[in-house]
């Protein structure tokens, strides 16, 4: 018996307030809030407390439409394979490693053509795009098709600056374009096999705009 | 095809890489995750960037969803491990939540700074981050202390400790 002089304990207000004191306990707590008007009292508060949260409506915000565009580059972002920055390697800091990097990153994307590939050559038949995934594939054609272009200009403006560069920054830039160019051949055969596939389509195109990120930074690298 | 199966058919495109389904799952869901971020971190903008990190990441993993329970408790989940990654990055969050708050809080400002009757939202705003985050998952969200215990690190009898501040703090911002 809990007495009217000794109150409820913080847990017992709490835990009698949300309903989840053991059930032997609860006679004895209620019987101790007949007679004790301030733990009642308190109990009482705690529990409008919570009716109130209850009741309360969930915060909006208004521009959360406005949100998908820029997690929708984010999504298509993260597919891109994040070569070794080439200023850095023209300062000669962390080379080895933003290279290992780059082919670690690069392997990985061809693993995943392969795979893709595999699964298309099983799934051929069977695969049907549809027609969202079709304006999907539209679009990211498009997108591969503009940085393939973009890359192209990038790569006939190189070559005219070629013969400006150190030895050792074309060795590294040559490196790094075939690993990428290796990734857009495995890319277009997996491609070849399942031609409806979004995401292989969104990795070649990330492919193509890492190339292009690659000669951009050569360009910047002056 | 009926809503569930309308449903499963959208999930599934997402987990293939349809952007266009993951589209959809984003606008049935967003403004969900988003009163959670809101109510945990206080601020809109902090809930607004936080959702673009949980949906990245919910694109990320969703192939790990396997349909055990609900799309929205998975995405839940997800959020609001998110939002504790984001705490624990910041030091004086981190403290927060991990240690308590051993400053006094949730007593009215002088001279009336705080108006009579402020609504819920405000008044959790003004609470630490470490109780705000157990009063959120246990009263709002409907966590258990136990589960609050395992995705925080702190020990259950010091999460049951936060939620009791905490609710003596908003009773008193909310002059109950």
């Amino acid at each position: 018996m809990i007495d009217a002089q000794s109150h409820l304990t913080e847990e017992e207000r709490h835990a009698h307030a949300e309903g989840s004191l053991p059930a032997e306990r609860v006679p004895l707590i209620e019987a101790h809030l007949r007679e004790c008007a301030e733990c009642a009292g308190d109990v009482a508060r705690i529990r409008t407390l919570m009716t109130r949260i209850h009741d309360s409506p969930a915060p909006t915000a208004a521009p959360l439409d406005e949100l998908w565009p820029s997690i929708r580059t984010r999504i298509e972002n993260s597919k891109v394979v994040p070569l070794s920055p080439y200023a850095i390697r023209i300062e000669g800091r962390r080379r080895a490693r933003g290279v290992g990097a780059a082919i670690m990153m690069a392997a990985a994307v061809v693993i995943a053509a392969v795979v893709w590939r595999a699964r298309a050559t099983a799934d051929r038949v069977a695969s049907s795009a549809s027609s969202s995934e079709t304006t999907s594939l539209i679009a990211v054609a498009d997108s591969a098709h503009a940085y393939e272009e973009q890359a192209q200009t990038l790569l006939n403006q190189l070559e005219l600056r070629r013969s400006m560069l150190r030895p050792e920054a074309v060795v590294a830039i040559d490196h790094d374009l075939r690993v990428v160019d290796s990734a857009i051949a495995e890319l277009k055969e997996a491609i070849a096999h399942d031609p409806n596939n979004p995401a292989l389509r969104r990795l070649l195109a990330s492919s193509y705009r890492q190339k292009v990120d690659v000669l951009k930074r050569v360009g910047n690298a002056g | 095809m009926n809503d569930v199966n309308a449903v499963d058919d959208v999930v599934r495109r997402a987990q293939h890489g349809d952007v266009d389904a993951f589209e959809s799952l984003y606008r049935t869901h967003s403004a969900a995750i988003f009163a959670l971020c809101r109510r945990m971190v206080g601020t809109d903008g902090e809930a607004l960037d936080l959702v673009q990190d949980i949906f990245v990441r919910a694109w990320e993993r969703l192939t790990t969803f396997r349909g055990q329970s609900s799309l929205a408790t998975w995405l839940h989940r997800l959020g609001v491990n998110v939002v504790l990654e984001q705490m624990r990055s910041s030091k004086r969050d981190a403290a927060r939540l991990l240690e308590g708050d051993d400053v006094t809080f949730g007593s009215r400002s002088p001279a009336g700074q705080i108006e009579a009757r402020i609504d819920l939202d405000a008044a959790l705003v003004q609470l630490p981050g470490g109780a705000r985050t157990v009063f959120v998952l246990h009263d709002i969200e409907g966590y258990s202390h136990d589960e609050i215990a395992q995705m925080t690190g702190i020990a259950p009898g010091t999460a049951r400790a936060q939620l009791w501040r905490a609710r003596r703090a908003l009773m008193r911002l909310l002059d109950l």
